[in-house]
Formats: structure tokens, sequence, C-alpha cells
């Protein structure tokens, strides 16, 4: 398969000496033969629909000039804490509709909280490294997840009903599909999501 | 000096001398026009250079401003202005540099407060970018950064948010000369920071060029070469720095110089060779005949004798030679012919002066004249050169004219003769030779009539010489001398037969008469005493002594045994 772009925007750095810049680096072949496990691990799947929301606590760490993980996915409501592990400063911030936040400079060992109270995709960036982003997804409800690398998620407990389905990738967007939920039994829903003329995801 | 020699220096000398001053004064306008030219031309090369290296500097400032509009950067500023003395915001600030140096390329990256204060920076050293140490760091204003080991070209732009200067980024490449296509040196207020130019320390450098003036063309000796110091910026750098290059004037001559030098030379040996060839040419046919002439005349100080020249228009090419020596020939016949006269002159009066001396005296009758033809006759028998038989001829005529100093009753006298005119007789030598001192011209007579009674034992007189100490002629003449007085007759006694005459001088030969001479002479009377009518018919005076009996030899009369 011949991969056109690669989506992911994950910079790989020697791991020796983050701050010594200047030394070339080779980057590493990856180690999944997919080369598209990235994309579809990062294919955030959730319900619309009025749903009870269970806030959770969120950790985003900044590490070596990077946002870890690069992907949160939380109900609304939940709080997120940005420690800041490098030894130099971030500025944490972001843009998006749903949060708007500047956290403004904190070095090393400090930490500060956000809590996100509307639903939607926030994109976290850093006002000193313009590299560094991550994205949290924040979801109507609890039922949310992720697609693994092979594709493959799972919804449990969902309640019985109709519901709006929806699956978003970063690159390629929103796709909603109608799904109606039975008692006692699992329903399967595939999603399609194209990113390329000849590459796509395909989510289970 | 030789004539030969100075008249060539002379000829070629000026020519030689005006030639050398012509090239070597056109050799130094060609030097001078070339290096002109060489001049020009470097100043244009360096015009457009200084040209494109303008017009990358616009290109590098507009790249470098898009620098300074870097989001990341103009936050990390706000964080130093908000925590100016946190090393965190420092090191967040050096990451940033280090990332833009990664996307610029560039070796050297500074920010500065906005009011000129260094707070952060990165260089280059080796692989790695290693932070600035901000207490050692002395504010960067344009041009040029000298760090402890490189010097960086630098350049800066403002950090502005909205319209608040937040400070000013600074970034540089690491300055290196050879990236200049010509050698050149980068001085910091006078003093030479780097230099490209090859075999010259720096501290030499900069004593050579603490003479030029502050920005402008300069031209300057290095360890003997002449070299032309040009500024390689429109726009001063500011600061203080300068860039110039340093290019060998002599060595961008050299190799025109080297063809130029090498055809004056080649052209220069020829027409040197011409002019040698020209000036000996025309010495010798001036010296040649001159030569030819002095060289007769030298010969001629030596003989005595006047030469004659040959003055056809063969020998002597030049007319104002030829006509040199055909006047000196002429002035020669002249004297010879003027010499001669008076010789022949004198000659003759001597002569008659001895003929009139011998018929003084019947019994002595052209004595002179005979004694002269004998001596003639063995002088030539003898192989000598005319000029010397013409000697002996003269002398032998006039040997006994001394005795006109003595008295004819002496001389005449029929008995026997006293001491005293004995003594007197011997006198006549002595007498001759002070009578004939006084004619000039008469020098070489002279020992022939004093000698001619000097005998070959020593027992002659007036001085008693021995052997060859008395000349040929006088010994010749003292030969032909006793002979015809033997055979002549005399008051005191008749003649002598020749034979008999001959007997007593061959007797005598060795102690009387010199023994070469006797056994010569004898050879030439040998065909005379054999055939006595022949000798009737060459010599009419060797006839009357034909009869003559008496011989001399022996004589009480003549106690020394000499003959008169």
């Amino acid at each position: 398969m011949i991969v056109e772009r690669r989506l992911t925007k994950a910079k790989v750095t020697a791991a020796a000496n983050t701050y010594a810049r200047g030394i070339a680096v080779e980057l590493h072949s990856d180690a999944s033969p997919d080369v598209l496990a990235f994309e579809r691990s990062h294919v955030v799947i959730y319900l619309e629909g009025a749903l009870p929301s269970k806030p959770a606590a969120g950790v985003m760490e900044q590490k070596d000039r990077r946002f870890t993980p690069d992907l949160l996915v939380l109900p609304v409501g939940s709080t997120v804490s940005f420690p800041n592990l490098d030894p130099i400063f971030h500025n944490v911030f972001s843009l998006s509709k749903p949060k708007e936040f500047d956290l403004g400079n904190y070095p090393k060992g400090h930490t500060r909280t956000v809590t996100f109270s509307k639903p939607g995709v926030v994109f976290v960036n850093c006002h000193l490294h313009a590299n560094m982003a991550a994205v949290i997804v924040i979801t109507p409800n609890q039922w949310n997840t992720r697609a693994d690398e092979t594709g493959n998620f799972r919804l449990a407990d969902v309640p019985p009903g109709a519901y709006t389905i929806v699956a978003w990738h970063k690159a390629a967007g929103f796709f909603r599909q109608q799904v109606t939920v039975s008692e006692n039994g699992s329903t399967p829903v595939s999603f399609f999501i194209p990113l390329a003329s000849d590459t796509s995801l395909a989510a289970r | 000096m030789r004539f030969a020699t100075r008249t060539f220096l002379w000829s070629f000398g000026p020519i030689a001398l005006l030639m050398f001053g012509s090239f070597w004064n056109v050799e130094k306008l060609v030097q001078l026009t070339v290096r002109d030219g060489i001049r020009t031309s470097l100043r244009h090369t360096q015009e457009s250079i200084a040209y494109v290296r303008a017009r990358s500097e616009v290109q590098n400032s507009r790249f470098l401003r898009m620098a300074g509009e870097n989001a990341s950067l103009k936050a990390g500023m706000q964080l130093l202005r908000a925590e100016p003395r946190n090393p965190e915001a420092r090191l967040t600030v050096e990451d940033q540099l280090r990332e833009i140096s990664e996307t610029l390329g560039v070796d050297f990256l500074l920010v500065s407060s906005p009011d000129g204060k260094p707070q952060a920076g990165v260089m280059r050293i080796g692989e790695q970018f290693v932070k600035m140490d901000m207490a050692r760091i002395q504010p960067p204003r344009g041009g040029f950064f000298t760090s402890e080991s490189d010097v960086y070209q630098i350049a800066s732009t403002p950090i502005n948010q909205a319209e608040e200067n937040l400070g000013t980024l600074t970034v540089g490449e690491r300055f290196a000369l050879s990236g200049l296509n010509t050698p050149a040196v980068l001085l910091h207020g006078g003093k030479v920071l780097k230099s490209s130019v090859p075999g010259y320390p720096e501290p030499a450098i900069e004593a050579a060029l603490s003479g030029c003036p502050a920005n402008g063309e300069c031209e300057l000796k290095l360890g003997g070469e002449n070299y032309l110091l040009l500024p390689m910026q429109n726009a001063p750098l500011g600061n203080g720095y300068e860039l110039r290059s340093l290019q060998s004037l002599d060595s961008a001559a050299r190799p025109l110089q080297r063809v130029l030098q090498n055809v004056f030379l080649i052209t220069g040996l020829g027409t040197l060779l011409a002019a040698i060839i020209l000036a000996v040419l025309c010495s010798r046919s001036i010296v040649r005949p001159i030569a030819g002439v002095v060289a007769r005349l030298r010969e001629t100080e030596k003989t005595g004798l006047l030469p004659e020249f040959q003055s056809d228009s063969n020998t002597i090419a030049v007319h104002e030679i030829r006509q040199l020596t055909e006047s000196f020939n002429a002035a020669g016949r002249a004297i010879r012919d003027a010499r001669d006269n008076l010789h022949g002159a004198y000659v003759e009066f001597i002569g008659s002066l001895a003929h009139a001396l011998d018929a003084r005296d019947r019994y002595t009758a052209g004595h002179s004249r005979r004694v002269s033809d004998y001596s003639c006759a063995i002088a030539r028998a003898l192989g000598l050169a005319d000029d010397t038989v013409e000697e002996v001829r003269i002398g032998a005529l006039l040997h006994d004219i001394g005795k006109i100093g003595i008295a004819d009753s002496v001389l005449q006298k029929s008995g026997k003769l006293t001491g005293e005119e004995w003594a007197l007789i011997q006198q006549h030598p002595t007498i001759g030779r002070r009578i004939l001192e006084s004619v000039s011209g008469f020098h070489v007579y002279l020992p022939t009539v004093e000698l001619h009674h000097e005998n070959w034992n020593g027992t002659g007189y007036p001085f008693g010489l021995q052997g060859e100490a008395v000349p040929l002629a006088a010994r010749i003449v003292h030969v032909a001398d006793a002979y015809d007085a033997m055979t002549s007759s005399r008051p005191y006694r008749s003649a002598m037969n020749r034979e008999d005459a001959l007997r007593i001088l061959q007797q005598n030969a060795g102690t009387q008469f010199d023994p070469a001479i006797v056994p010569v002479f004898a050879g030439l009377l040998a065909p005379e005493l054999k055939s006595p009518a022949a000798v009737e018919d060459t010599d009419a005076a060797l006839r009357s002594i034909r009869n003559l009996n008496s011989a001399i030899i022996g004589e009480p009369r003549r106690p020394e045994g000499a003959l008169a």
C-alpha cells in the first residue's frame, strides 16, 4: 500500500536528549505493519442524544514538547489538568468554540486545569511551541470510545433506543449514522472514513 | 687600452646604453599599464561582488523579517518579559531559538529586549547549539559579532506584537572568508579579526594596513609585494566592522609580466647581439687599416727604415686612411730621397777626402778604395745583409782618414821610424774617429775606423781588444788592409807577391786576424791566384803590386807585428 500522505502529526524525536536540538534523527520505521493503525486509533466514536453524562478527570501532560496523550475523549462536564513535565515553559491554550482558554505560561511542575462544560472538539495548542497540538473531544454523554488499531470499537451498556452514532476523525470530520439499540444484544455499526483517494479507514 | 677595443666600446657602448635605457623605460611603462588595467579589473570585480552581496543581503533581510513574525517566538518574548529572571523562561526561548535555527539554517541566534539587552541566545558549536552566556555578551548592533572562537555575520529584525516592540531577533552565520572568492580581511576598528590572505600572519597585515584610509581603496606593500585593498561592501557594515578584499597586484600581473619580460628579453638580446655585430664590423673597418699602418710604423721605429704602404683601394677600403697612407708614403719617399742624397754627398765627400789622402803619397794611392773593395767582397761572401755590406764598404773607405792628422814626414819616411814617430802612426785610428764623430749619420762607421788595427789576440791598438769584442766590420777591414799593405810598395820596401801575402795572412789567422775571415778571403782570392791574367782585367790597382816581393812581416820597423 502506498501512503501518499501521513495524517499523523506525531513527530518522532530522539529520546535521549530532546533539548539538544540539531542532532540528526533517523525516523524509525513504524513498528506496526499497518500504517493506518495510528489513524484508526484516533477515530472517536460517540452517541448523540439526551443521555446522562458522568464527568471524569483527564490529564494531558506536556512532555518532551508534546501533549501526551494527543487525544482525549471525555464526557461533557469533565475536567482536564495540564501538568508541565518539561524543563521549559508551556502556554496551553485553545481557540475552539466549545471552550476557549489560555492557561498562560507556567514552568515545570506546575499544572492548570480546565473544565469543559460544552460538548465539541477542542483543539489545544501551545503559544510557545507551534508544533504542539492535541485534541480533546467532549462528548454529550458518557458513551464514547476510540477505535483500536484494527478499527474495532465497542460502546457498552447503551440503553435500548434510537440514537445517532457519530464517528469523528481530525482530518476526515464527522460521520453520522442512525442506530437502533435493542435490549440484550449488540448492534453492529460500520463507518467508512475516506482519508485520501486510495486510503480509507473502516471502523466497525 | 687597445685601439680596437676603444673603437668597439665607443661604437657599441652608446648603442647598448641607449637600448638598455629605452627598453627599461618601455618595460616599466608596460608594467604600469598592466598594473593599472589589473587594478581597474579588480575594482570592477569587487564592485559587482559587492552588488551581488547587497542583493543577497536584501533577500536575507526579507527572510529574517519572516522569522521575526514567528508567533511562538513572540510568545517566548512575552514570557521573557514577564519572567526576566527565570532560567526556565530563558531555557524555553533558547529552545525556541534552536528550533528556528533548524528551519533557517543559521549558526547564531540571539534575542534582546527592546532596550538592547541580550536575553537569550544560542550558537552552533560543532554539531550542537549551545546557549550563550548573557552576562558576557556584548549587545550586538549589526555587522559582525565576535565570540571567543568565531566571527558571525549578523543581521537583526524587530519582534513586534501588534504595535508593541517585544525585542530584537539577531541571527548570524559563521563568517568564513573562505566563502569569498578573493582573499579578504575582516577588520574591526583597525584590528584584523580574520584574514584569508595566504602566507601572512594577521599582525603583519595589520601593520601593513595601518597606513590606509578608513574605508576606501588603498595600495600597500606586504612582504615586498604590492597589494590592492578594496572595500567589499557598498554600505558600511556598521559598528566599526569593515570587510575588504586584499589582492596581490603583483601575482595578478605576474603572468602577463612574465610574457612581457620574455618578449623584452628576447628582443633586447637580439638587438644587443645585432649591435655587437654591427659595432664589431664598424670598428674593424676603421681599426684594421689604421692598425696596419700603425704596425708598419712600429716596425719602422725598430728598423729605422721608412716603410712604403700599399695604398690601393683593395687593401684599404676607407678613403681617408688611403689618403693618409699615400701622403705618408710621399713624405717617406721624400725623406728617404733626401737622406740618401745627403748620405751620398757625405760618402762622396769622405771618399774624395780619402782619395786625396791616398794621393798624398804615391805609395798609398788607391789604398782606401782597394781595401773597400776587398772588404765588400768579404762581407758579401760572409752572407751579410746589403745594408751591412754598405756599412762595411764606407767604413773601409774611411778607415785611414785619421792619417790626415799625421805629418807627411812621418808617413812618408823611408827610413826607420823612431818610437815617437811610431806612436804618432798609432794614433791615426783615434784621430779618424775624432774627425768622423762630428759628422751626423757616420756613427756606424766609427768602430771600423777606430778599431781596424785591433788584433784577434788582443795585441792591436788603440785599445787591445780581443776576438769578437771588435766589430765584424773592423775585423774584415783589418784583414783587407793588411793584405793591401803587403801587396803594395812602401818607401821602405817593395810589394810582396800575393801568394806570400795570403800565406802570411793564413799564418796569422787566429792571432792577428779573425780565423773565420781569413779562409773566406783566401777563397775569394783563389781563382785570381790561379790565373793572374784575370786579375789584371778586374783590378788595375792589384796589377802594380804583383811584382813586389818584399815581405813586411817580421820587419824590425814594425815592433808590434801589426801591418799598416
